[in-house]
């Protein structure tokens, strides 16, 4: 079974007495383990695809099915729930808490899930720290930290909790060229080591070659669904 | 837990407005705490002034005379004979017992007149009730049977009167009749209790009960014992007493005389004061949680796209708002117990605040002279979980509407 299923997803914004279809009938399947590069130009809607399968924005029409769920069956709290448990984001902006310590923005995102003491979980944090590159700097406030340090906690935050799906809104986006590359190395080593499902947007055509799986997305239409040779089906 | 330890990093995150607003909430609570001290003590200050100068602590008097005091009518009078005296000596804490017979009267001295209230008195046993022995500013108390009088130095001021002056007093006897009384001043009062020395005049009281043809009648006999607080319990007990020899008597305490439930009004004005400190605590604490949650919109947005539930992000933000209700009741209680220490020791010398002459008294609150706080602990702690309280429910609303975000508004668009 598909880890995600997006059927005919259409998403209307209304702008005063405007309409502005911003998704105009998606369908899309997602499994397990993929690692899928969702690429269009500023205004292309891959904000909109990636806040509703994020459960952060319902959908004018259409199902979408995560996990064996449909969306839509879910209240408030049921959404809150299975963000929590199964999603992990990634912002442009990294949206760290600014007086949390990088150690403690990691912590926070799995004392969420996890119920095991502190002392337990610290191994997991520290492990993920260490894994994203940030032996070290584990002590430091988002504002000791540069930009491409702050996205590799905002990874290790989406990342230590084991989601079953991380969605990454052009992460790199605000990172200069050799920074980003590594950010993205990053999440194609933590989708190998893990096996964690990425969907990550961007409107770089240079960030398309880590990916496995291209989804070429224009005025809220997927209008080409690639795979690369290095996508290896299990 | 994680999440109070997150309200808490945020308590300290914006330290200048953390302290700004707590020292809001602690300067209302000083405030209050001053407040409250100072209508204490102008309370206790008024109680004794009653008890020291006017009522003593118990009055005992025929309880029809009583319900028509006002008028200091001459009848429902009491003969005050030594079984009465007995019982009365015999009470629990007795110190001394003045009797009085209280009159009205007009006083003339030769070309105006003032109404005033007279009172018979046996001299001695006055001064053994009420605290007059060194409040004369000339002169001295008269001995009985001498036609001597002694009032109150502003009185005698108002009718240009001085010591070795003579005065007479209008009055009606028993039978409705004029009559004068005329007596030459003995000494001046100028006391702490505004009623004594504007409107009574002191003579024995053998020449008032001939005056008013009311044989050896008195109106009441005030009673002075060991401190206050015997005084409701006692009064009961004397009260049984006397009725045994006649049913007319009553026993009243000072605490059930008009003039302390009017010093009882000191509560509506600390609900006032307190309903003020409630105001201003809340709108310093919703304005704080308001500039916080706009500040922090997107961190807001990324707590809920971790899945965290409207309830918990309130919870960070009333938790945040409660402590520093907390800070600011704790610095308020600090500062309200360092006043209230002043407050005790040096009095406030309302002469000199509202100009020389210038009496409480014009506002009705019978105080003269210096005034000092009193310490009362239930306060403190009223007004420190008061403070708290409304941090913690006035926190509720702004923290309810910012956790109301739109997650995808919050991150995308602020
Ligand atoms: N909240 C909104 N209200 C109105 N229009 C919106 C809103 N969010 C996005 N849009 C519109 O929807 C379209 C898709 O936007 P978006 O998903 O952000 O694109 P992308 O992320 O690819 O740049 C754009 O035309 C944008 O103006
Ligand atoms: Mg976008």
């Amino acid at each position: 079974m598909a880890l995600l299923e997006l059927y005919n997803v259409k998403k209307i914004y209304q702008q005063g007495k405007i309409e502005v279809p911003a998704l105009r009938g998606i369908d899309l399947t997602v499994e397990k383990g993929e690692f899928t590069t969702v690429f269009g130009p500023s205004g292309s809607g891959k904000t909109t695809m990636l806040n509703m399968i994020g459960c952060l924005d319902k959908p004018t029409s259409g199902s979408i099915n995560f996990n064996g769920q449909e969306l839509e069956d879910l209240d408030k709290k049921g959404l809150a729930m299975l963000r929590r448990h199964n999603i992990g984001f990634i912002f442009q902006s990294y949206n760290l808490i600014p007086v949390l310590t990088a150690y403690e923005n990691v912590e926070f995102a799995i004392r969420l899930v996890d119920k095991h003491s502190k002392k337990e979980l610290r191994d997991k944090v520290m492990n993920i720290l260490a894994n994203v590159g940030l032996d070290g700097l584990e002590a430091r406030r988002p504002n000791e930290l540069s930009g491409g340090q702050k996205q590799r906690v905002a990874i290790a935050r989406a990342l230590v909790k084991e989601p079953k799906l991380v969605l990454a809104d052009e992460p790199s986006a605000n990172l200069d060229s050799k920074t980003s590359e590594e950010v993205l190395e990053l999440m194609v080593k933590m989708n190998e080591e893990l096996g964690t499902t990425f969907i990550f947007s961007t409107h770089d055509p240079q960030v398309m070659d880590y990916a496995h799986r291209m989804l070429e997305i224009r005025d809220g239409l997927i209008s080409e669904d690639k795979r690369g040779k290095s996508y290896v089906s299990d | 837990m994680f999440l109070t330890k997150l309200a808490f990093k945020n308590l300290i995150r914006h330290r200048n407005r953390t302290v700004v607003t707590a020292i809001i909430i602690a300067f209302a609570i000083f405030i209050f705490i001053l407040m409250d001290s100072m209508i204490g003590g102008m309370t206790e200050m008024s109680y004794n002034n009653i008890i020291d100068y006017e009522a003593g602590h118990l009055q005992l008097v025929n309880q029809k005379y009583w319900e028509a005091e006002e008028e200091l009518p001459l009848e429902n009078l009491m003969v005050v004979n030594q079984q009465v005296m007995t019982k009365t000596e015999n009470i629990q804490g007795y110190q001394a017992s003045s009797p009085e017979l209280n009159f009205s009267a007009r006083l003339n001295n030769g070309t105006n007149e003032l109404p005033v209230i007279g009172k018979g008195i046996i001299p001695n046993r006055l001064m053994q009730v009420f605290e007059l022995q060194d409040q004369f500013v000339v002169g001295e108390m008269f001995s009985p049977g001498e036609y001597k009088a002694v009032m109150g130095k502003r009185l005698a001021d108002l009718l240009k009167l001085d010591k070795g002056d003579y005065i007479t007093l209008l009055v009606k006897d028993k039978n409705e009749t004029f009559n004068t009384i005329d007596a030459e001043i003995a000494g001046l009062l100028h006391t702490g209790n505004p009623n004594i020395n504007n409107n009574i005049v002191y003579l024995p009281l053998d020449i008032v009960q001939q005056s008013l043809n009311v044989d050896n009648q008195v109106s009441k006999v005030i009673v002075r014992l060991e401190n206050k607080d015997l005084a409701l319990g006692v009064a009961n007990q004397l009260e049984n007493n006397l009725k045994a020899i006649n049913d007319n008597w009553s026993v009243y305490s000072w605490d059930e005389l008009e003039a302390v439930s009017v010093a009882g009004a000191k509560e509506m004005g600390n609900q006032m004061i307190l309903a003020i400190i409630l105001l201003i605590a809340a709108i310093a604490i919703i304005n704080t949680v308001i500039l916080a949650a706009l500040e922090r919109m997107k961190e807001i947005g990324m707590m809920k796209a971790m899945g965290l539930q409207r309830k918990e992000i309130i919870y960070t933000f009333v938790l945040e708002s409660t402590g520093i209700g907390i800070l600011g009741g704790i610095v308020g209680l600090i500062l309200g117990a360092f006043g209230v220490w002043i407050f005790t020791i040096y009095g406030i010398d309302f002469g000199t605040i509202m100009g020389s002459n210038i009496e409480m008294a014009s506002f009705g609150i019978p105080v003269i002279g210096k005034m000092y706080g009193v310490w009362n602990p239930e306060s403190f702690l009223l007004v420190f979980s008061f403070g708290v309280i409304v941090s913690f429910l006035s926190s509720i609303l702004p923290a309810y509407w910012a956790a109301s975000k739109d997650p995808v508004e919050a991150i995308y668009h602020s």
